[in-house]
């Protein structure tokens, strides 16, 4: 072949790959000449978030119609692997919804923004509690602004409660008590609740005797006493071997189906989980539902006020000054709560939740009763969790699963866990 | 240069022309990206910090440092060595029966294609998973004739069962296949064996099966190359976590977690090599075999 033919096709080359790569490069390009501004947003979530949210969106742009907003939404799992190569790819959206369980990740590898100098500037927050707004803080920095707070709680039946042979959930109940109870639930043929998160509840109990999963640095386990990994996780074992609540193969088989929970059928009281999931389950379960406060003994050093999620805003971002104003839009504006309705938890400004108070649903005000009463009690969260948590969380999912099957004792899986805990969280200290 | 030389260039050019968004789209998304896993696999990657290297790191983790590993290929291998023999001989059966003459022949052939069509993809998993639910059909079929309902996704031995199931479903892309060549074996054959009073059976055995055998070599290949690397099905019916008791944890389920869950980019890729290696070798071992079992009419066939 030619020269001129080979040039040919290599110019021919040079056109295909730059069109291919041409197509993202000019949207990066945040305000331009005229003003006109252009934001882009990611969120996961179900569809009724999706819309509303969309409907914020579009009532921020009647108010600035200098702005145009490119959404981007998923499911929670799908989100994250969408969003980890766009960061590899340095092309994160203006403002990102962020998880806790992620944020310290992305914090870390340098793609977040630290909003401190934008608090009392671009976003208000006078009338938020300093303590709830700290808690998007990671590594002394400002990353995330709270959408809103969550508190664990036990979301149960009343009426089923009674017919278990139990008049009401005691006042301070301590985690003893919490076995006594559910004990006598199954005795009575009904199931006390599902189990719990392992890895939520473990921490809240972990925090109850003044301890927690990671360490301050998050490089390693933040407790060294196998007993109470031991107590905890053999507690539950116990419980499910005595008929108090649902054997490993129901709950595997009814995962994710709400439908065929025992809560749902009504042949189980409760369950276990923050309060901002509360209204969804209250809308499937159709009968009177109430929120009851944590076990103890020392819940008041075990509850936090979790952010339920972040908003943040991406270090790449070229129009960072807007993103805060949309961010500050969502907080503090009457009219947009007024769409959200509490759905991303409670909203952290005080002036808001008075002023959306009326306009709650039944089991939205319930919510917010619950969480206002926590607030007093709770004590600061822990640090987030560190980079490599999802692996120790899954580690963790999986000893507790062996458990639970009775394939493998508590002890056996306090020491293996540990291990293998401690091992992955160094491979990711940086 | 000739002036002939120069024509045939420019004719060849229009050919180069033609050919380019394919070589493009190989080198871009294939080879390069190919060559880039392999580099991977020597190293940590977590997508956000470059990637370190660690030379054979991965490679000793996987093989001396991690129980899960094991247990993906434990549960990959039984998937493919119980799924695809299955699948094949099922495929076989209905090939024959719809190769047999009559009206609806065609309509049936279009229904038991029909799932291989569907074949991968989240719906059929979905439904798949509403099939084998607590209420759903299958056990509601076992309470009907009195045994106990199984709780196909809450036991750790059931659960691969109801994966295999559902691959044998999907048998009709071999099926095609296998009626295709049934269809190239001669009456004549038949009817010859007829007049020596062979048997059914033996007709079977005799004559369909050996002239079938390369066929059945294709189908066999072919099938065990996707069995291996089977993903949908176990991430959709497990909700992603390959469980109970990782008792669906298929090898490419537990890659996909590395990478995509904990972000192990490096270890995924050195999981990913491991793995086309093996296949490579087992379907070096069917070629090997092939020639003891697999008869072709023209006597250098292979």
């Amino acid at each position: 072949m030619g020269k001129k033919g080979w040039f040919l096709i290599m110019a021919m080359l040079l056109v295909l790959t730059t069109a291919c790569s041409g197509a993202d490069s000019g949207s990066n390009s945040g305000a331009s000449a005229d003003s006109k501004v252009k934001l882009r947003i990611a969120w996961w979530g179900s569809d009724t978030r999706h819309e509303y949210t969309q409907k914020v969106i579009d009532l921020y742009k009647q108010k600035n119609p200098n702005v145009t907003i490119d959404v981007e939404y998923a499911s929670f799992d799908d989100y994250w692997k969408k969003l980890a190569p766009q960061a590899a790819a340095n092309q994160l959206p203006d403002i990102v919804q962020m998880d806790i369980s992620y944020i310290s990740q992305y914090a870390k590898n340098g793609q977040l923004e630290d909003m401190a100098p934008y608090l009392n500037q671009k976003i208000q927050v006078a009338d938020v509690n300093e303590n709830v707004l700290k808690t998007g803080i990671i590594a002394g920095k400002q990353y995330g602004i709270p959408t809103g707070v969550n508190v664990l709680g036990f979301q149960y039946d009343p009426a089923l409660l009674k017919k278990a042979g139990i008049d009401k959930i005691p006042d301070n109940w301590t985690w003893d008590q919490y076995k006594e109870l559910a004990l006598k639930a199954g005795s009575n043929k009904v199931y006390f609740d599902s189990s719990m998160a392992a890895d939520i509840f473990f921490h809240y109990y972990l925090r109850t005797h003044g301890k927690s999963l990671y360490n301050a640095e998050g490089t390693g386990l933040g407790y060294d006493d196998d007993k109470l990994f031991v107590d905890f996780f053999g507690g539950l074992a116990e419980l499910i071997k005595k008929g108090a609540t649902p054997p490993p193969e129901i709950m595997n088989q009814t995962k994710g189906i709400l439908e065929e929970s025992d809560l749902v059928k009504g042949t189980g009281i409760g369950i276990w989980q923050w309060s901002n999931q509360y209204v969804g389950l209250q809308q499937v379960v159709n009968r009177p539902m109430a929120l009851a406060p944590m076990f103890g003994p020392d819940m008041e050093k075990g509850i936090y006020m979790q952010p339920t999620m972040y908003w943040t805003v991406a270090a790449r971002s070229q129009v960072k000054d807007e993103a805060a104003k949309f961010i500050d839009f969502w907080m503090n504006d009457v009219e947009a709560n007024k769409l959200i309705k509490g759905e991303r938890g409670v909203p952290i400004s005080a002036k808001i939740k008075e002023a959306i108070a009326p306009e709650l649903s039944e089991a939205t005000k319930q919510v917010f009763d619950f969480v206002a009463s926590m607030e007093p009690k709770a004590s600061p969260m822990s640090p987030p969790p560190p980079v490599g948590s999802p692996e120790v969380i899954a580690t963790l999912t999986d000893y507790i699963e062996q458990v639970n099957f009775g394939q493998m004792t508590a002890a056996d899986a306090a020491v293996k866990f540990r291990t293998d805990a401690n091992t992955i969280l160094a491979n990711n200290k940086q | 240069m000739s002036l002939r030389n120069h024509q045939s260039l420019r004719a060849n050019m229009t050919g180069y022309a033609f050919i380019s968004p394919f070589i493009v789209g190989f080198l871009a998304f294939t080879l390069i990206p190919m060559f880039i896993s392999l580099y991977l696999s020597f190293t940590t990657y977590n997508l956000f910090t470059p990637p370190k290297w660690i030379g054979l790191g991965n490679f000793e983790k996987m093989f001396t440092g991690d129980p899960k590993y094991w247990n993906s290929i434990r549960v990959t291998f039984t998937y493919v060595l119980v799924g695809v023999p299955l699948r094949l001989i099922f495929a076989l059966f209905v090939a024959m029966i719809l190769n047999t003459k009559s009206r609806m022949v065609g309509t049936y052939r279009t229904m038991y294609y029909l799932p291989s069509i569907i074949g991968g993809s989240v719906a059929v998993s979905i439904m798949w998973r509403n099939i084998f639910s607590n209420d759903g059909i299958v056990n509601s079929l076992l309470s009907a004739l009195g045994a106990t309902p199984v709780k196909w996704f809450g036991d750790p031995n059931a659960s691969l069962t109801m994966l295999i199931t559902l691959s044998v479903w999907q048998f009709g892309s071999s099926m095609l296949i296998f009626l295709a060549g049934l269809k190239n074996i001669s009456v004549e054959m038949y009817e010859a064996s007829s007049v020596d009073g062979a048997s059914p059976v033996r007709k079977f055995f005799s004559i369909t099966l050996p002239l079938l055998s390369p066929i059945i070599l294709f189908n066999l290949i072919m099938q065990t190359i996707s069995a291996f690397m089977t993903f949908v099905p176990a991430y959709v019916i497990s909700k992603g976590e390959g469980g109970p008791m990782d008792g669906t944890m298929l090898h490419s389920l537990y890659l996909f977690r590395q990478a995509f869950m904990f972000s192990n980019m490096g270890y995924a890729a050195a999981m990913a090599w491991v793995m086309l290696i093996m296949i490579a070798i087992l379907t070096a071992i069917l070629f090997l075999t092939s020639r003891y079992w697999v008869f072709y009419e023209t006597e250098k066939g292979r």
